[in-house]
């Protein structure tokens, strides 16, 4: 089980670096295309650049719930092992709320998306749309993971 | 579009800030609790539901302009792994290292440099983190003095053009970007020069060392090494204000220009290094946007209920002037700053204060720098200032062992935002001199 969501996690960091990477290439192409005739100014670029970037926040968003990286407010002062997982069991059902949200209503957000396609592109918007209820599912799966640690340290066991 | 509310705005605030603030405490991250506190209010209320939560989130993603965050960041980790930092370290060092706290004047006039070409305070603090802390702990300077004077040398980053403050502002307040490009460089570099100064009353104080001074030659052989990496700024700036591209594509040009450099003349940039550094920017880039998603959901959800309105209805009766609305605009950010990341904040509270600049005639350019140096500042104030976040994990010290530092340290900064307030010109002058038509 372990080794599935290192997979995932593997998968998703691969995902965001190749998002990173081509969000360069619209934009370039848009100046590049401003100054020369080389090639024609498409007028999709822009479209596309956001659309890459749509997809890189919400998959750094995923990965940040599993290597916990969003960012929070610490006005604790240092606590025990013990109870700092006590806390973050009950903070963390918190954001399993939002990420129960993020599901639920997000497959509602992509049907209501159905039959939308994009301005310019005419890309389906669904994919772009799907982002949300994945987000919520990839949290689902990375908090699952995160409560088990904390309650294996909170009863004492050693972490397997 | 309040009237037929089913919540009073009173009420609506108080659920919306006491969800946001218990969230907080508890340490759901603060994105997460600004999307969980529109939860309720999207219930309650027949006419809302939690589809405005995606809307607001999809359209606040779905925008040009924000693109120039990751590209910032980019650029910032292309000159760590492709040597254009080791040059620039290697310039400041022949430049200032002769002085008193020789290291820790390197540090600042780095900032400077960095903020002159990346745009990101928190690439910058990371990035100098790893470089000067533990030199700077080795050669005999405090812990909680190297960290702190890291972090808040950082702050540089957003104040001296290019800045993603800049950027986001011009782009949620209609105010022209090249005209806070160069309204952010006369106050940058005072504060630069204040910290300079700062480093040299503690290092005479606590005697710290200095490097012997570099011959003349040195410091033009690193400066002739340097100069394409500074021709980054003259790009870019002037790029924006000649109007050859718009703000985004300044920043996709800082990305190409530092990646050629450090591929075709600094030779250093390898694939593990490329795949660091975009794994690095996806990652920063993504966590601080997506709180700017669930923060514009949460500013949709205020200015519905009128609730900014109601908030300042009291405050336009104290007849302030532009100086005392300056200091006024300053206070609210400086506090706000200590909970919010910069970008949310400028989303909900500068659409709040923006009425009350206007009502007293202040330059919006004006209103502008005075809430981007606040925020700045916010950036290494507790609890929630994420370059003193980012120093201290590099260091591995709790925030509390630096805080007494950084606050010495801030004290003549807030004198330098003191006088921007009163003496605008030292905000205006550059703009209006260079490009007039920006200003109203």
């Amino acid at each position: 089980m372990r080794k599935l969501v290192d997979a995932y996690h593997r998968l998703l960091n691969i995902a965001l670096v190749a998002s990173v990477a081509v969000l360069i290439v619209p934009v370039g192409l848009q100046i590049f295309s401003r100054y020369t005739a080389l090639i024609p100014s498409y007028i999709w670029t822009e479209e596309m650049a956001r659309f890459f970037f749509i997809w890189m926040i919400m998959i750094g968003a995923m990965v940040g719930i599993r290597e916990g990286t969003h960012f929070d407010v610490d006005l604790w002062p240092e606590l025990k092992p013990r109870a700092n997982a006590l806390l973050r069991i009950v903070g963390n059902v918190f954001v399993l709320v939002f990420a129960l949200v993020f599901l639920w209503y997000g497959i509602k957000f992509v049907e209501f998306g159905w039959h939308q396609s994009s301005e310019l592109a005419e890309l389906p918007m669904p994919f772009i749309f799907l982002a949300w209820p994945l987000a919520g599912l990839t949290w689902l799966v990375f908090l699952g993971e995160r409560f088990l640690l904390d309650l294996r340290t909170l009863t004492g066991q050693p972490a397997a | 579009m309040s009237g037929a509310a089913a919540l009073s705005p009173a009420l609506a605030a108080l659920i919306l800030f006491g969800v946001f603030f218990t969230l907080m405490f508890l340490r759901v991250p603060v994105a997460f609790a600004l999307g969980l506190a529109c939860l309720p209010v999207m219930f309650i209320e027949p006419r809302l539901s939690p589809m405005i939560l995606f809307n607001e989130t999809f359209k606040s993603y779905n925008s040009f302009i924000l693109l120039a965050v990751p590209f910032f960041l980019l650029t910032a980790n292309l000159m760590n792994v492709g040597g254009i930092t080791d040059r620039l370290v290697r310039l400041s060092r022949d430049l200032v290292g002769h002085l008193p706290g020789g290291l820790a004047q390197v540090n600042v006039v780095l900032s400077i440099f960095f903020a002159g070409i990346s745009g990101s305070s928190t690439a910058d603090a990371a990035s100098q983190g790893k470089i000067f802390i533990e030199a700077q702990v080795k050669e005999g300077y405090d812990l909680s003095f190297s960290v702190a004077i890291t972090a808040v040398s950082a702050v540089l980053a957003v104040i001296i053009p290019p800045s993603i403050l800049m950027i986001v502002w011009g782009g949620t307040l209609s105010v022209s970007i090249g005209a806070l490009f160069l309204a952010g460089i006369l106050p940058g570099l005072l504060l630069g020069f204040v910290q300079m100064a700062t480093v040299h009353v503690y290092a005479k104080l606590r005697n710290y060392p200095k490097y012997p001074r570099s011959t003349l030659r040195e410091v033009f052989a690193a400066l002739a090494v340097s100069v394409p990496a500074l021709m980054t700024p003259v790009i870019i700036i002037g790029g924006k204000i000649f109007g050859w591209f718009t703000a985004t594509e300044s920043a996709a040009i800082a990305v190409l220009y530092a990646g050629t450099l450090s591929i075709f003349v600094y030779r250093e940039l390898k694939g593990p290094g490329l795949h660091s550094a975009l794994l690095d920017t996806g990652k920063l880039a993504a966590v601080a946007l997506f709180c700017v998603g669930t923060a514009s959901a949460f500013g949709w959800l205020l200015a519905y209920y009128q609730i900014p309105k109601a908030l300042l209805a009291g405050v336009g009766s104290w007849g302030m002037g532009v100086t005392a609305t300056g200091f006024f605009i300053a206070f609210c950010f400086l506090v706000v700053g200590c909970f919010l990341d910069a970008i949310p904040a400028i989303i909900i509270v500068g659409t709040i204060l923006e009425p009350l600049a206007r009502a007293v005639h202040m330059d919006p350019v004006h209103f502008a720098m005075i809430g981007i140096i606040s925020l700045a500042f916010g950036l290494v104030t507790p609890p929630y200032g994420l370059c003193l976040m980012i120093s201290c994990a590099i260091a591995k010290v709790r925030l509390m062992v630096v805080l007494k530092d950084v606050m010495i340290m801030l004290l003549p900064m807030l004198g330098v935002l003191a006088l921007t307030i009163v003496f605008p010109e030292i905000i205006l002058a550059l703009p209006r001199l260079i490009s007039p038509e920006f200003l109203k």
